[in-house]
Parts: structure tokens; C-alpha cells; sequence
């Protein structure tokens, strides 16, 4: 086996792997909807659902699960700012890297940039190797190092959304992890908070105002649910409002 | 001795003046049992009062075959117009250990005595298998479950002890379960954690920090019982057995006994006997101990796998269940809620179910689940399955029959229960979410329970308006959100790439490097070529000292190119002065000297390897 054809079955392989993987977010349509799978439809549905339920936190946290998977979806984007006006919270405010970057599902856009990857190794190792028409292998490079901006730049946006949290019930936000102080402001009901600490049982977030402050942890919901985190309905008793 | 024999007999004179003191007021005690008869598992209570001289008079009753436990106990004193008078009632609760009729003696002077009549059991137990009774009658049932063996522990400061209803079960079958941890006063110093189980075979419920308290004479020795209810499981068949141990610390005596002979009577004796006393007298010491309860015999019993229904998540118990929605009548595409009631005693926590999915008009969200308890041990209660459906399609719509399924250990079988069909009437028209006032009040109107039960509020009106409609659910689904970029699994893919393009990368430069080097080689010294051969010539024939000669010479050609001399001038020593005494070259030179004087014998894997570095240091030199 010479150098091109080795060169050209291992960029084989990998696109075989990452069409493989990616199969896994293609997946199959109309599945039920069971609490391990998600999709942005059944998100924005069910947050219609609590809104229209007068529970506003959970109609937010479903919301904002949906914005994961469709970031550009103006449905969700209209529901989810509506219900944030209805309970007082200040406008949906998107970031400069989330409009202009967040462009589609980041685990498509994920693929996209794995695809990118192999496409701009392979054209490298290919105009390594001497291989004729090294403008267009030039071009594909390019093209692959695009992609691989796009998967990276998606990831950075991504990347504020692990530490967001919903505030399921209004909640005192006190100056140092304990009830024994007085609280400085309260987080309101349905508000998205940024945690960036955690002490026995209380968190230190930061509201969309900009103000920090601990609460209680149980009060809060991750947007993201995690496998040690409660997050289904089930463990979160919004009193319909 | 003396003196303190003086001292008893002077504190009794006194005592005796007072108890004279007192008298004034008639004696009387009656005794009563209720109820008169019982069956094996159930307990009763008997109820002795005495006033007068007779009130210091009661003692616990010693029946065998059945144990007193103190439940309640009053004293009263009057004194009308300076006539004094004392009453006393104490409670036991009489616990049967086997069947048969009992004669209970008086336990206060002139009481007369009661008869018990204790049945067999018909099978029932004391378990709550059924029915619907108050928490209150649940309590009370959990603490009267059949007494285990006691077995105090040897210096006789305490002991554990396990009450059970059954001790034959299934796999993942919870029984309630009573453990009970007995001090003796003054001796037990502190419970030091809560009771464990002995053996991985069994799990037990969570133990509340606030047991039970109760008093209890065992041999005539009071205990402080402290009781924690729980519920027992077993997680694998067979005979097994069971133990329960707790860590205490205890006050051991240190000083030697009292001699008896001075003091021949039980109460003092015990009184010196009393670690709190002694401790007094610095004759004590704390001690941690392990108590342990007397061993369990359990029959474990695998479920059955023949008719094992197909949807079988593991309950086991006696369950009932029923189905309802929060509303019949909707608009289509508001929402209602389809619940699933199963309640029983049983094991709540294998309780699930799917509820429903792929219905054709409907659509389905996810259920919630919540459990309420009945009893404080999480055996009886209800669980609830909330899930939201939204109508697509008007007209009657129906909802299917929910089932459940669960093994019942007492009918030692599957049951499989059905709910019956919902049908529910859906009406055309404007959904909330759209603006339209009276489909706003269809849709608080079909609310989950707790909106429809509160009424609609305000802001949950303002929140339907202006909300889009819902979308059709298309598309594929994915198990976490949790991008890939931030999960491991996904993490390693790019790192996999980078590791195959390097390393190809790294391969390729390689290759090219060899091919320049033999070019260079072949370019610049032409009868090296020849040389190589003759060394492969050498090899074959395992001549060494030839190997060795024409290694030096290929090589003595490749540095003369370099140095600008005649190869046959380069010597040893200008190649130990310019390349080093320890490099390749002036290693095979020392090598061809020494196997032309002295003789040597490479093995062929010696041979491959010397020409390898010989074709290394030879391309160098082009290279260079």
C-alpha cells in the first residue's frame, strides 16, 4: 500500500466514524417522548404547556432547553420572552456570539466540525504527500478550517449554559452561604442565573441584573439536567400561579 | 458496715412514718385486661389502679409466655380538708409470645387476677396487608408486631431486638419491621449511632434520629427501649439469616464487687451494682461496645418466572389502582391531565409505570410521579402518575386503559389491573394561546388539578396570551443535552483525529527523509552501493572480521567525502577526535580492529543491527 492510499483510507475511516456518530443525533423520527430523550419540539411544547398552567419557571426551564437544541427557533424565542414579561423579568437578552454564531443544533454543528477536522488533516497530508490539484486541496483545507471555526466558536457560546440555572421559586440571596444572614435582593421566580459556586446546600449565582448573591440550592433547577441533579417535574413543585 | 446498716435501717423508719403518714385514706386496687381475648400478633392492655397504702404496692406482673411492657403510668395525690390520698394507674401492654390462656396474678396487694385468652393466629399477622385504617391504628399495629427473642448482652447492659410480622418473603418484598435497642439505666452511657444491618442480603428503609421511648422490665431489671419503625427487604432468594447490631458505650465497674454477706438483699446489691453510683466513687469506667441482636431466621422465596407479565417493573405488594383526567370536555390542543392513581402497602419504590405513548390523536409528555405515605415507613400509601396530554383532533376521543402489574406474596401470584377506557369530549376551536378570550377560559378551565382546583389567577391568564402554538413533535431526539464538545466520549473523537494526523504526519516526514538521505547516498557515493553489498555478503557467510573491514571502509568513503581527504588516511584516532570515542563510526572502526587480530562472531541479529547503523551514519553523512 503506498503513502496516497494509506492517506486516503484512513481519512475513509474516519469519515465512516463520524457518520456513525453522527446517526446518533439524526436518529429516528417521531420516538416517544421519554424523559431520556429530548428534542426542541417536545421542549417548546411542554413549556407552552406550563405556561398555559400558570407555572412559569417550569414553562422557562423547558424553554431554555429547547433554545439548546433550536437556538434559532423565533417560536421559542417569542414564548420564552412572553413569559418572561408576564412574571416582570427584564427582556430576553442574546449575547453577540449567540446571535451570530449558535447557528444550528451544536451537536449537528459538533459533526460539522469533526467533519471539518478530517476534511482539512486529510487535504494537509494529502499536499504533503505531493498529491496533483493543490489549489482545490488548498480550497478544501479552507473549507474544513471554516467548519472547525464554526464547531469551536458554537462551543464557547455554548459554554455559559452549563453553569445556568432557573429559579423555580422566588428565593432570598444573601451575602455568604447560610440563613442566618439578611438576605441583600430576592431572585425572582423564573429568572436565569449564572452559578458560579457552590457550598452545602446553597449556590452563589448571578442574576440577569448583575447582582451576585447565595440561595438556596434547592430553589434552583439546571438548565442542563445532569444525572446527580433532580431536575424532572416530578422533583420540582412549582405552585401553579 | 455497721454504719451503713444503721443508716438503711434509719432511712426505712422514716420512709415508714411517712408511708403511716399517708394511710389515712382506705386502700382499694382493682386490675383489668382489654380485651379478654386475643390472637397471636394483636396485644392488650392491662390496666392496674390502686390507691392508698396498696398505690406503692404494684409490680410488673411475671407471666410466662408474656411480656409486659409498661405503656403509661400516673400518680395522683389529694389532700381534702388535710385528709391526704394517693391513686396510682399504670398501663402495661401485654404482648403474647405463644398461644394458650394466661392467668395474670394481681400486680398490687389485694387486685384479683385477670385471665387472658391469647389465640392462634389465622393468618392475618400484624402486618397491614388491607383495608384503610388511620395512621394513628398504623402506628399502633407497627409497634405491636410479634416480639423476637431478646438477648441481652453479657455484662447484661443492654440489648437489641427484632420484631417481625413474617419471616417468609419474597425478593423485593418489604415488611414492616420494628428494632428495638434496650438500656439498662446507669449503665448505658450513649448510643452511639443508629442500629445496621448484618449481611448485604437484606436492605432496610431509612432509620428515623427519633425513635420511640419506652420503659421495659426484663428480669425484673428496668430497660429504656428505644424503637425505630421501619420496612425490611430482601434483594436475594434462600435461607438466610439476619442480625442487627448497634454501638454503645457502657459503664463497666472497675472496683470488685461488694461481698454480699454484709448486705444479702437484691436492691441494695444492685444499687452497688449501679455504675452511677460507682462512678461516684471513681470505681467506673466507659467502655465501646457492639451489641448485637439475637440471629433471624428468614425463607427468602425467588419470584416466580412462569406467567410473568410482560410489564412487570418489580412491585410487589397489594395494590389497587384507578385512573382519571383532570377534564372530559377541552378544546382541542388545550391541555389535561391523565392520572394514575396505585396505592397499597407494598414496595413504592419498584412502583412505575409508562403511562401512555403513541396514541393516535394525542399528544404525550412525559409523566411525573409522587409518592404520599400513609404510615411512617414509606409501606402503605399511593403514588401518583401525572402526564400531560394535549388533544390534536377534535370530537370523542378516547384515552386506553392504563395497566399495573405486581406480584401479590399472599396470593403467591401475578395480578395484572386494568383501568377502564377515558373518553373525553374535544370541542373545535381557538386554543388559548391564540388571543381568544373564551378559549382562554377553556383552557384554565383543563388545567392541571391544582390550576382547575384554585381557579384561574390572573397572571397565568396574561401568561396564554400572545404564547405561539405548539409545533408538531418531528425530528430526532437525543439522550442528553449536554452538548458534545463539554462529554467525554465525544471529547475523545477530535482527540483520536489529531493523534491519526500526527501520526501520519510524522510517518510521512520520516519516509521522505529516508528516500532523501538514499538518494544523497546513491548521488554522492557511488561505490558505496557496492560496499553494502559485500557487508550483506559478509553477514550470510557470518563472516565477522569481513563485516567488520567493509563497514570501515563504507564508512572511511562517506567521511571522506565530507572531511576532503583520502578515505584510507582517516584513522581511529581522527575519528575518536572529531566525532567522539563513543560514537557509531569509531565503535566500528575498534570493532574491525579488534576482529582482524583477534577474531569474533556476531549473531545474525548483531549483523542486521550493525548494518543499520551503518546505513544510518552513512546517510547522515550525505545529509550532512
Amino acid at each position: 500500500m503506498n503513502m496516497k492510499t494509506w492517506v486516503l483510507a484512513c481519512g475513509a475511516a474516519l469519515l465512516s466514524l463520524a457518520a456513525l456518530g453522527g446517526a446518533s443525533w439524526a436518529g429516528t423520527v417521531d420516538r416517544p417522548v421519554i424523559p431520556s430523550a429530548y428534542s426542541a419540539p417536545a421542549l417548546y411544547d411542554l413549556g407552552n404547556f406550563y405556561a398555559r398552567a400558570g407555572r412559569p419557571a417550569m414553562a422557562v426551564l423547558n424553554y431554555e432547553r429547547a433554545r439548546i437544541l433550536a437556538p434559532t427557533d423565533p417560536d421559542i424565542e417569542n414564548n420564552l420572552s412572553h413569559v418572561r414579561e408576564s412574571v416582570g423579568l427584564p427582556a430576553l437578552h442574546t449575547s453577540w456570539l449567540n446571535r451570530h454564531i449558535r447557528l444550528a443544533n451544536p451537536n449537528a454543528l459538533y459533526w460539522i466540525g469533526v467533519l471539518g477536522f478530517v476534511i482539512t488533516g486529510a487535504t494537509l497530508l494529502l499536499r504533503r504527500a505531493g498529491a496533483k490539484f493543490r489549489a482545490l486541496l488548498a480550497g478544501g483545507a479552507a473549507v474544513g478550517g471554516l467548519m472547525m471555526a464554526l464547531s469551536l466558536g458554537d462551543a464557547f457560546a455554548t459554554a455559559p449554559t452549563l453553569h445556568e440555572y432557573v429559579v423555580m421559586a422566588e428565593t432570598p440571596a444573601r451575602t455568604s452561604p447560610t440563613s442566618a444572614v439578611d438576605p441583600l435582593f430576592t431572585a425572582p421566580l423564573a429568572d436565569v442565573v449564572h452559578m458560579r459556586d457552590e457550598h452545602e446546600g446553597f449556590a452563589l449565582v448571578r442574576d440577569t441584573q448583575g447582582r451576585e448573591g447565595w440561595v438556596a440550592r434547592r430553589d434552583l433547577a439546571p438548565v442542563i439536567p445532569r444525572p446527580d441533579s433532580p431536575t424532572d417535574a416530578s422533583a420540582l413543585q412549582e405552585a401553579p400561579r | 458496715m455497721n454504719t451503713l446498716r444503721m443508716t438503711t435501717v434509719a432511712v426505712a423508719a422514716v420512709a415508714s412514718l411517712m408511708a403511716g403518714a399517708m394511710q389515712v385514706a382506705e386502700a382499694a386496687s382493682t386490675q383489668r385486661i382489654e380485651p379478654a381475648q386475643i390472637e397471636m400478633g394483636d396485644s392488650a392492655r392491662l390496666i392496674i389502679a390502686a390507691s392508698g397504702s396498696d398505690a406503692s404496692t404494684i409490680s410488673p406482673p411475671m407471666v410466662a409466655g408474656l411480656e409486659f411492657v409498661v405503656a403509661a403510668q400516673s400518680q395522683r395525690i389529694e389532700s381534702i380538708n388535710g385528709v391526704s390520698s394517693t391513686s396510682m394507674t399504670v398501663t402495661y401492654q401485654v404482648i403474647p409470645q405463644e398461644a394458650g390462656v394466661f392467668t395474670i396474678p394481681g400486680a398490687a396487694r389485694g387486685s384479683a387476677p385477670v385471665v387472658l385468652t391469647v389465640n392462634p393466629s389465622n393468618g392475618r399477622g400484624a402486618t397491614a396487608t388491607g383495608g384503610s385504617l388511620p395512621l394513628a391504628a398504623l402506628q399502633a399495629r407497627a409497634s405491636t408486631l410479634p416480639a423476637g427473642s431478646t438477648r441481652v448482652s453479657a455484662n447484661g447492659t443492654a440489648f437489641v431486638r427484632l420484631r417481625l410480622s413474617k419471616h417468609e418473603l419474597y425478593v423485593g418484598e418489604t415488611i414492616p419491621v420494628d428494632i428495638q435497642v434496650g438500656m439498662r439505666d446507669g449503665f448505658v452511657a450513649s448510643l452511639n449511632g443508629l442500629p445496621t444491618l448484618n449481611g448485604d442480603a437484606f436492605t432496610l428503609n431509612k432509620l428515623s434520629s427519633q425513635p420511640q421511648r419506652a420503659e421495659e422490665i426484663i428480669d425484673g431489671r428496668p430497660y429504656t427501649v428505644l424503637t425505630w419503625h421501619s420496612a425490611l427487604a430482601a434483594v436475594k432468594p434462600g435461607q438466610l439469616s439476619l442480625t442487627v447490631e448497634t454501638p454503645l458505650t457502657v459503664r463497666m465497674r472497675t472496683a470488685a464487687r461488694p461481698d454480699a454477706g454484709v448486705l444479702d438483699d437484691g436492691d441494695i446489691d444492685d444499687l452497688f451494682n449501679d455504675p452511677t453510683i460507682q462512678s461516684f466513687f471513681g470505681a467506673s469506667t466507659e467502655k465501646d461496645i457492639t451489641v448485637a441482636s439475637a440471629p433471624t431466621a428468614f425463607t427468602v422465596l425467588a419470584l416466580p418466572a412462569n406467567d410473568r407479565p410482560a410489564d412487570f417493573s418489580g412491585a410487589v405488594g397489594n395494590f389497587s389502582i384507578s385512573s382519571d383526567v383532570s377534564d372530559d370536555k377541552v378544546v382541542a390542543g388545550d391541555p389535561v391531565t391523565l392520572r394514575l392513581r396505585i396505592s397499597g402497602t407494598g414496595n413504592f419504590d419498584r412502583v412505575t409505570t409508562p403511562m401512555l405513548h403513541d396514541v393516535d390523536h394525542w399528544k404525550t409528555y412525559s409523566p411525573t410521579a409522587k409518592f404520599t405515605a400513609e404510615d411512617d415507613i414509606g409501606h402503605r400509601g399511593e403514588k401518583t402518575f401525572e402526564q400531560p396530554l394535549i388533544a390534536t383532533q377534535s370530537g370523542a376521543q378516547s384515552l386506553p386503559a392504563l395497566s399495573f402489574s405486581w406480584f401479590d406474596p399472599s396470593s403467591r401470584r401475578y395480578v395484572v389491573a386494568r383501568t377502564s377506557p377515558l373518553n373525553v369530549a374535544v370541542t373545535a376551536g381557538t386554543p388559548a394561546f391564540q388571543g381568544s378570550s373564551t378559549a382562554q377560559g377553556s383552557s384554565t378551565a383543563s388545567l392541571t388539578p391544582a390550576s382547575s382546583q384554585n381557579g384561574a389567577s390572573p397572571a397565568g391568564d396574561r401568561e396564554t396570551r400572545g404564547l405561539r402554538p405548539d409545533e408538531v413533535i418531528t425530528g430526532g431526539t437525543t439522550a442528553s443535552l449536554m452538548p458534545h464538545y463539554y462529554q467525554p466520549a465525544y471529547v475523545s473523537v477530535p482527540s483520536l483525529l489529531l493523534a491519526a494526523f500526527s501520526g501520519a504526519w510524522f510517518w510521512m516526514r520520516r519516509r521522505e527523509q529516508i528516500t532523501l538521505a538514499e538518494t544523497a547516498r546513491a548521488n554522492q557515493f557511488p561505490q558505496t552501493e557496492s560496499l553494502l553489498a559485500s557487508m550483506d555478503e559478509a553477514r550470510a557467510a557470518g563472516d565477522t572480521t569481513r563485516f567488520f573491514q567493509t563497514a570501515r571502509l563504507a564508512l572511511q568513503v562517506a567521511l571522506a567525502s565530507r572531511w576532503q581527504v583520502d578515505p584510507a588516511s582517516i584513522s581511529l584516532a581522527d575519528v575518536e577526535v572529531r566525532l567522539g570515542a563513543s560514537s557509531v563510526t569509531a565503535r566500528v572502526f575498534k570493532l574491525a580492529d579488534e576482529a582482524a587480530y583477534g577474531g569474533a562472531n556476531l549473531p545474525p541479529a548483531d549483523f542486521r543491527w550493525w548494518k543499520q547503523l551503518v546505513l544510518r551514519e552513512i546517510g547522515n553523512e550525505a545529509m550532512s
